[in-house]
């Protein structure tokens, strides 16, 4: 190969491994970088609708649009709210919650002592509540620092959204001049095949994550659980991990529904109200939008998942999958390369 | 025709010109100008005027389609893609030419075999790169001198069915065109080497 054509190779690969290293080395600027792209990709199906077609079409979606957010913007704003006061009511009976937890342990001990016996000593709810008190009191002297990243977020995201929407054709194209061409078409081909692969997996699983969360947000409220909005909510976010999201979703309802003393308050209902969520989801939502894009077997989804969570915590739990749909795209076309060169 | 010609042409036959111009004509000179926003400096509307294979394609359709387009400088004897490389792009030679060559009888190995032909300007190659699945290049490209191509890879057809899909129909007629004149040409070799093969049978 020509010494030139050596250097440029070597050259990329070196900004290549630079790039990379920075990504690691300074995540408070990489996280909302990623924040911000996964936005972007959210918004990309409007992307198609306003681009294509006729003029009198991009119009017609164009108005759409417009009304779809005004519109959406009222039950947004009235979900929030309820999410807030749900909290906020959350909040103020955790006293009472403690004190009915304690009450519960001291009839199960008495339960123990009387069937066999044995006396216990031990007060687990008093040790709970004493680390919540201390981790809560952390959690408030880390509150300046919250503040500021997220003042940091508020700056960053919709200045990293402006390069996306409007910078980001112009630097791939920059991008792309800059790769050698004994490896542009593989690389092109690739990155591209990867850009399709995370779009498609984070639309798809935002939509799932909607979906989900808004039959239970509306289950609840029908069979008149306590927190609607807040466990809808957390079960939508928590349905973005695959396989142990559902049950990790389910655990604050289950939590609610055990401390509750509220005659009325159905755990059969909320626990069928889950399952039917999730089935729907299994049987309707994953097949028709995440498993065309995800085709991995489910023991490579548990394993990566775990992985990315002890790699990245719960941003590595979430993109480790189409990062792994990815390499096995990567080794197919190794494995295809060294198949005809044998 | 440019919308320019198709103005002399009425003209001249004495036709009445348009007094108004229509919104998409607008469009297309906002967007054609080289002081609108993103517009390139890279024209290759020209280069594609002269390619007889695009001939249907309009004077916005060919800058919409340059636009898909990679350009990629090849010094000489620099190898764009060896044979048995997986495929997934078309090229067309802007500046410079190309060799191709094919080796019959070790594909696999790094020699380059012997050359079949030599391509110029604004001639193209690899289009079954484009189409096929699982593409394996049946000859190696080699630049003859310093060459510019211009490709068109498997994501760009993708984008361009998606964002314009009259343009990216278009392109694959055109696509599928070529490839059925290299197959009517191949089907006569084939008449003609089985001929040969018959009438040395016949003599022996």
């Amino acid at each position: 190969m020509h010494r030139n054509l050596k250097l440029k190779l070597f050259l990329f690969f070196f900004l290549l491994f630079a790039t990379i290293s920075f990504a690691f080395l300074f995540p408070r600027l990489t996280l909302p970088f990623g924040f911000a792209y996964i936005i972007y990709l959210i918004a990309q199906p409007l992307k198609v609708l306003l681009t294509n077609g006729s003029g009198q079409q991009r119009i017609f979606f164009f108005m759409l649009l417009i009304l779809g957010v005004v519109f959406s913007m009222f039950p947004l704003f009235a979900a929030f709210y309820n999410i807030d006061t749900d909290f906020s009511k959350f909040s103020a009976q955790l006293p009472e919650l403690q004190k009915n937890l304690q009450d519960k342990f001291f009839i199960f001990k008495v339960h123990v002592f009387e069937k066999i016996g044995y006396r216990i000593n031990i007060d687990p709810v008093s040790f709970v509540v004493r680390k919540l008190e201390k981790q809560g009191a952390l959690l408030l002297a880390q509150i300046p620092t919250y503040l500021s990243s997220f003042f940091e977020w508020m700056l960053l995201v919709p200045m990293f959204l402006y390069f996306f929407f409007f910078q980001s054709k112009k630097f791939s194209q920059k991008f792309l001049r800059s790769i050698p061409n004994s490896i542009f078409e593989k690389t092109y081909v690739l990155t591209s095949q990867f850009n399709t692969k995370f779009g498609e997996y984070i639309i798809a699983k935002f939509i799932e994550a909607t979906f989900l969360g808004t039959i239970v947000t509306i289950g609840l409220l029908a069979i008149g659980f306590p927190y609607p909005f807040v466990l809808g909510f957390i079960a939508g976010i928590t349905n973005i991990l695959p396989y142990i999201g559902p049950l990790i979703g389910v655990l604050p309802a289950l939590l609610v529904a055990l401390l509750s003393q509220d005659p009325h308050v159905s755990i059969l209902g909320m626990v069928l109200i889950f399952a039917f969520a999730n089935l729907i989801d299994m049987v309707l939502v994953f097949p028709l939008l995440v498993s065309k894009v995800v085709d991995l077997n489910p023991i490579i989804v548990v394993v990566s998942v775990i992985v990315g969570g002890q790699v990245g915590g719960i941003v590595g739990m979430i993109v480790i999958i189409p990062f792994i749909a990815f390499f096995k795209l990567l080794f197919q076309e190794i494995y295809k390369d060294l198949s005809v060169q044998l | 025709m440019s919308y320019e010609k198709d103005m002399m042409e009425k003209n001249q036959r004495g036709e009445v010109i348009p007094d108004k111009l229509d919104i998409p004509l607008l469009k297309y000179l906002w967007d054609a100008s080289p002081l609108s926003f993103g517009s390139s400096k890279e024209n290759y509307h020209e280069f594609f005027k002269k390619i007889s294979v695009l001939n249907s394609f309009s004077d916005n359709e060919l800058r919409l389609f340059s636009k898909f387009l990679h350009r990629r400088e090849f010094i000489t004897s620099e190898v764009i893609f060896r044979q048995g490389d997986s495929g997934y792009g078309f090229y067309f030679v802007f500046q410079g030419s190309v060799n191709i060559y094919a080796n019959h009888l070790n594909p696999n190995k790094d020699d380059l075999g012997e050359l079949i032909i030599r391509l110029d300007q604004r001639q193209y190659f690899g289009e079954m790169g484009l189409l096929e699945e699982f593409n394996r290049r049946s000859a190696s490209v080699v630049a003859a001198e310093n060459t510019v191509v211009l490709g068109i890879f498997k994501p760009d057809l993708e984008k361009m069915l998606e964002f314009y899909p009259v343009l990216g129909a278009k392109f694959l007629r055109e696509t599928a065109l070529i490839m059925a004149n290299r197959m009517g040409h191949l089907t006569r070799e084939v008449m003609s080497l089985k001929r040969k093969i018959k009438e040395l049978e016949q003599r022996v």
